[in-house]
């Protein structure tokens, strides 16, 4: 229900957001590699933030994987920095996912998201239960020192046909918008 | 002195927003969700100038707003909505319901400290 365009499409809708928002400082590269399965990479004790994008003819799961190790505790957080890293990093992942919701509020005006919440990376295999249309995995690597793991899952209830333009660097967020 | 409420369920959204805002002397509390943001209003009558999240446990954002044009009509307060939600729908919402502008998130507080400023005064 899904076509090639859309799949193609959503996927590059998460590469743009995850580039733009999991790095901590602009500068810093974010290499995005696909994984041949889902959960792949997931160690034991691996989590995930699951984030919801819903629209009436698709619900896509952004869904990031992470291992609260040294590195990527060093990445997120600062020596001074006295926040949970837990807090800080479901922040990230509502900002990626809230680009991923602004790119595609392009082609989907009624679209709705959800907070982020934690669950084991044991819930990844059970991803094909929900039948979805896409389920792409990634690796993603920050400065090159942290790691994470990506999953883009939709499912479709409707055929789901664009083919989104994600060349434009428009950048509105952070501005205000005053009525 | 005229105060800011900083309403979000996010500590680093909260900590990020209010210490701008302080950094650049302006008089700030902080509230977790709309049912503790609508709680700290009534408490305050020096709230000038809310900043909130929209979707937040226990009571979301828009909410909080409706019930304060609805339970608070006497008070003037103006309400910027800083949410990572940017769909026509919610902002009509948010316009229906009286709030005076949106931002995307991430904040960047230099583009808008003068006008949160007048806002708030």
């Amino acid at each position: 229900m899904i076509t090639a365009h859309a799949k193609d499409s959503f996927e590059r809708i998460f590469r743009k957001a995850a580039q733009a928002r999991l790095p901590s400082s602009p500068d810093d590269e974010c290499a995005i590699m696909p994984l041949a399965q889902t959960g792949e990479s997931a160690a034991q004790g691996t989590q995930v933030a699951v984030l919801t994008i819903s629209s009436i003819v698709f619900r896509l799961l952004l869904i990031l994987h992470f291992d609260e190790n040294d590195s990527t505790r060093g990445y997120y957080l600062k020596e001074a920095d006295e926040r949970p890293f837990q807090e800080a990093f479901l922040e990230i992942c509502n900002l990626c996912c809230g680009a991923m919701n602004q790119e595609l509020l392009r082609y989907f005006p009624d679209l709705g998201m959800s907070t982020p919440y934690v669950l084991s990376a044991r819930c990844l295999p059970h991803l094909h239960e929900l039948q979805p249309a896409l389920l792409s995995s990634y690796s993603v690597t920050l400065g090159g020192t942290a790691r994470l793991g990506a999953t883009v899952c939709v499912c479709a209830y409707a055929p789901v046909d664009f083919i989104a333009d994600t060349s434009a660097v428009e950048e509105t967020s952070g501005e205000l918008e005053l009525f | 002195m005229s105060k800011i409420l900083v309403v979000d369920d996010s500590s680093t959204v909260r900590d990020e927003v209010a210490g701008f805002l302080k950094k650049n002397g302006l008089d700030v509390d902080t509230a977790v969700d709309g049912k503790d943001g609508l709680a700290k209003l009534k408490t305050s009558p020096g709230i000038k100038l809310v900043i909130s999240d929209v979707n937040m446990p226990n009571m979301d954002g828009l909410t909080m707003v409706e019930k304060i044009r609805g339970e608070l009509a006497n008070r003037t307060v103006n309400v910027i909505m800083l949410t990572t939600e940017s769909s026509p729908a919610m902002k009509e919402r948010g316009k229906a319901a009286g709030v005076k502008g949106w931002i995307v998130k991430p904040f960047k507080g230099d583009a808008v400290l003068e006008t949160f400023r007048k806002l708030a005064s």
